[in-house]
């Protein structure tokens, strides 16, 4: 069966509310621009300013620049993508109104009607196609979105609102992959530098909002779109500052400083939620927190030693019952009570519930630290051993603090632990070099599906073939290998959920990562306002309205 | 050779008859001042405490075993799961603020001390050279010193701990590194002053070997001022290591010294869990300050020009 990705209200909806993410799936009537509601509506269009502060750094206006979740939230507010996203992780319509495979390697885009650039002109097929051209050349971006792009070898523009791209093998994840890139304008764009759009003078999108000024490091001013082709947002204009300490973001909004925050620091939470001028909104995140253990040598794992301190003649972390007590000897919601004090939610796998790809069959590892000492003795081990485990201390939500209350659990159950953390910049380096034998990290799955942790972190690592780029502990499984490597090439969007399901199960049983929990994204705002809480980190103006408080 | 000095000082001003030991006359001038004795006493206290922190404490916070993140963040007084009393409350590891805090003296102490007598052996030996030797020797040593002392002290340590890595022989090492520099002026500077009098020249006539002087002749008279900065920098290289763990550089997280467990507590200050930060801060300031007024103390009794 050759899918067809005809979006229609109705489908959309029930995604929503069932929670059941698969992109939605073939028939029904196409229906009008207005119809089909990527900004969950707002409930009225108003003169009032929205004053926000996020915890993150924008670094730049260009949506093309470096991804990060700062600069993707701004860009989000200026320009907009062909396929759209959800707060719950959902593909929507947004430039394009429509998508599907015309054959295994073509895909096509069907473009929305009648949009205007905010300088007036129209919107075409020809700046997609400039804008994917643009994507692998800007000049000195430190992390762009050229990953995303490089699969497209042909661009195929058949009339101003229709689009092919050509890939060289089926490839069933374009249209999600396609959700982050923020489309520019050919007239503006061309020749424009990074420092063209932070001014302004290439600003120019099609989003809800109009640029209006910015300040590194400070704050962004934007006003409404009047003219904007789908519904109006609630605020004539938005401020949109960075206030980086969490104590002073908390107290921004107590002071009636700022409307909305992100990134409510988990200590504050508690009072907050308490306080009735606050509105908090929640949603479970795409981060998945997690441990690594080295598997790139089979003996001499450096931080790793009998209880005497002498190396062991063998890598542990090779026996998969080794991995299973460790993994088991992890109390996860104790973890998720008292450290993350209920901002996370204990996970075996990678994603939320209900997300393309989560194994409903596979239970969050159930704590037994006997069984974990009996399997520790059955490896060969029945005094344990010594490791340590590495983390960073300022990149995750309360990350150093999580490797001690692992260390903890470990411990009791005989892996004497001791931690190490140290800053995320040292951290990543040393993680990439394999210097540790046991690392804390995360991995925000933004494309909303199970594929991407098993593509970047599973994957035996393969650096000419671009695979296991993000698998530095290099886990290594033939046979997990395979059943991958078909998920991708599976089109099909039910049976890759099957396929998907399966992968993520043999990674489980053999214990490829430890996870720990999935984070919970959080926004406090005051009362009477209300924020659609993303999965993906972003912070959306247009997702923000008026309640009765 | 203090004795000779510091008999001649007690001799020109004390008009008692009976002979007074230079020691006695330091411990009558030192016990004169009640907030000295004060001082005195709590400093003991505390390196008692320090020394037999094993015995005392209720819990060894360093062994993982015996924390529980099930008490994490409880309130002083609160009964832990096998019947035993918080009495400063937990941090968020489960860890017993009052043992967190006796163990915590140890590393302070123990840093503080260690760094602050090798960076006295180190400085005042550069210090003693640069003066005897002058020339080319004390040009160079005195301008690394200007060098060192024209950056902030927090900033030399970070650089420093920036390369060594974390641990507390390396926080020892970057706090001698800080400190050396602090003694070689101070011991210079006297020094200078002292190899002009005639007992050096005495000696240098009598054709003793050069280390026999510095060291048997001109150190000791040196000895007084470098006694009063060292205790000032005990307490500096406290209050140093204390600040680099609480910017995350100092001791591992699983082995919190004071300025560590002041950072765990320091995000729960607005949420009112005040105990994690709030005790640990108190230990560090009535450490400091004792060590400050015996030092203030030991200043006023040494100083030969101080005196009445």
């Amino acid at each position: 069966m050759k899918p067809r990705f005809l979006a229609n209200r109705r489908d959309a909806l029930k995604a929503l509310t069932s929670c059941v993410l698969a992109p939605p799936l073939a028939a029904g009537a196409l229906l009008g621009a207005g119809a089909t509601d990527v900004w969950a509506a707002a409930d009225g269009v108003s003169e009032r300013t929205l004053s926000l502060a996020i915890g993150g750094a924008v670094t730049t206006i260009d949506p093309h620049f470096y991804s990060n979740g700062p600069n993707n939230s701004v860009a989000r507010h200026f320009f907009e993508r062909l396929v759209g996203r959800t707060a719950k992780a959902t593909l929507v319509p947004e430039l394009a109104l429509s998508w599907q495979a015309v054959s295994d390697t073509v895909w096509e885009f069907k473009l929305r009607p009648g949009i205007k650039w905010h300088d007036g002109k129209d919107f075409t097929a020809d700046d997609v196609e400039f804008t994917i051209k643009r994507i692998p050349n800007v000049p000195n971006s430190p992390g762009g979105f050229a990953g995303l792009v490089r699969v497209i070898r042909k661009i195929e523009v058949v009339d101003p609102l229709t689009i092919r791209f050509h890939t060289p093998n089926p490839y069933p994840l374009l249209p999600t992959d396609l959700t982050n890139i923020g489309i520019v304008s050919r007239h503006v764009g061309e020749g424009a530098s990074t420092a063209d759009y932070n001014s302004g003078k290439a600003a120019i999108g099609t989003g809800p909002f109009v640029f209006k000024s910015y300040q590194p490091g400070s704050r962004i001013e934007m006003v409404r779109n009047e003219s904007y082709w789908g519904p109006k947002p609630a605020w004539s204009k938005v401020d949109f500052r960075i206030i980086s300490n969490g104590a002073a973001r908390t107290a921004a909004l107590l002071s009636g400083d700022v409307d909305l925050i992100d990134a409510v620091p988990t200590p504050d939470l508690q009072k907050l939620r308490q306080d009735a001028r606050v509105r908090v909104s929640e949603t479970p995140s795409l981060r998945v927190i997690y441990l690594t253990l080295d598997r790139s040598r089979d003996s001499n794992v450096p931080f790793v030693s009998d209880r005497d301190g002498k190396p062991l003649p063998t890598n542990p972390f090779n026996d998969v019952r080794v991995r299973r007590a460790l993994n088991i000897s992890i109390n996860r919601q104790a973890l998720v009570d008292r450290i993350m004090e209920g901002m996370a939610v204990p996970t075996g796998q990678w994603l939320p519930a209900g997300l393309f790809g989560h194994n409903p069959d596979v239970a969050v590892p159930a704590y037994d630290p006997e069984m974990a000492k009996k399997l520790l003795a059955e490896a060969g081990y029945p005094n344990g051993f010594r490791l340590t485990l590495h983390t960073s201390n300022d990149r995750y939500p309360n990350d150093a603090m999580v490797a001690q209350a692992v260390a903890q659990m470990w411990t009791r159950v005989g892996v004497q632990t001791a931690v190490e953390a140290i800053p995320f910049s040292v951290f990543s380096t040393r993680v990439a070099r394999q210097e540790f034998a046991a690392g804390l990290r995360g991995w925000g799955s933004g494309s909303g599906e199970a594929s991407f942790v098993l593509r970047e972190i599973l994957t035996t690592f393969d650096a000419s073939a671009s695979q296991g780029t993000n698998n530095p502990m290099r886990y290594s499984n033939k046979a997990l290998d395979a059943a991958i490597a078909e998920t991708i090439r599976t089109v099909d969007d039910v049976k890759r959920e099957t396929l998907l399901r399966a992968a993520v199960k043999m990674a489980a049983d053999d214990v490829g990562i430890i996870s720990l929990f999935m984070l919970k994204n959080a926004w406090a705002s005051k009362k009477d306002i209300e924020i659609d809480a993303r999965m993906d980190e972003l912070t959306v103006s247009s997702g923000v309205r008026m309640v009765k408080g | 050779m203090i004795a000779d000095g510091s008999a001649l000082g007690a001799a020109s001003s004390t008009k008692t008859r009976t002979i007074e030991t230079p020691l006695r006359r330091i411990v009558r001038e030192f016990s004169a001042s009640s907030l000295a004795l004060f001082g005195l006493f709590v400093l003991v206290l505390v390196i008692m405490v320090a020394i037999f922190a094993p015995a005392i404490a209720p819990q060894n916070p360093y062994d993982l075993m015996q924390l529980d993140i099930v008490d994490g963040r409880l309130p002083p007084g609160s009964q832990s799961m096998a019947g035993m009393t918080y009495w400063l409350g937990t941090d968020d590891q489960g860890r017993d603020i009052l043992s967190g805090i006796l163990y915590g003296l140890r590393i302070s102490l123990g840093v503080g001390v260690a760094s602050a007598f090798v960076a006295a052996v180190v400085g005042a030996s550069l210090g003693l050279v640069a003066a005897y030797a002058g020339g080319r020797a004390e040009t160079v040593i005195m301008r690394v010193v200007d060098l060192q002392l024209s950056f902030p002290a927090i900033l030399v340590a970070l650089m420093i701990l920036a390369v060594l890595g974390k641990g507390v022989m390396n926080v020892v090492l970057a706090l001698i590194m800080v400190e050396w520099a602090t003694y070689a002026r101070t011991t210079r500077s006297t020094a200078l002053v002292e190899r002009n009098k005639e007992y050096i020249e005495a000696a240098e006539c009598l054709v003793l070997p050069r280390w026999r002087i510095l060291f048997r002749h001109l150190l000791p008279n040196c000895l007084p001022p470098l006694i009063v900065i060292s205790t000032v920098q005990v307490a500096r290289a406290i209050a140093l290591e204390a600040t680099l763990s609480f910017l995350g550089l100092g001791v591992p997280v699983t082995e919190p010294s004071l300025g560590l467990l002041i950072a765990n507590g320091y995000q729960y200050m607005l949420s009112g869990k005040f105990w994690i930060s709030f005790y640990p801060g108190i230990a560090l300031l009535v450490t400091i300050v004792a060590i400050n007024l015996v030092g203030d103390q030991l200043r006023d009794v040494l100083n030969p020009r101080g005196r009445s």
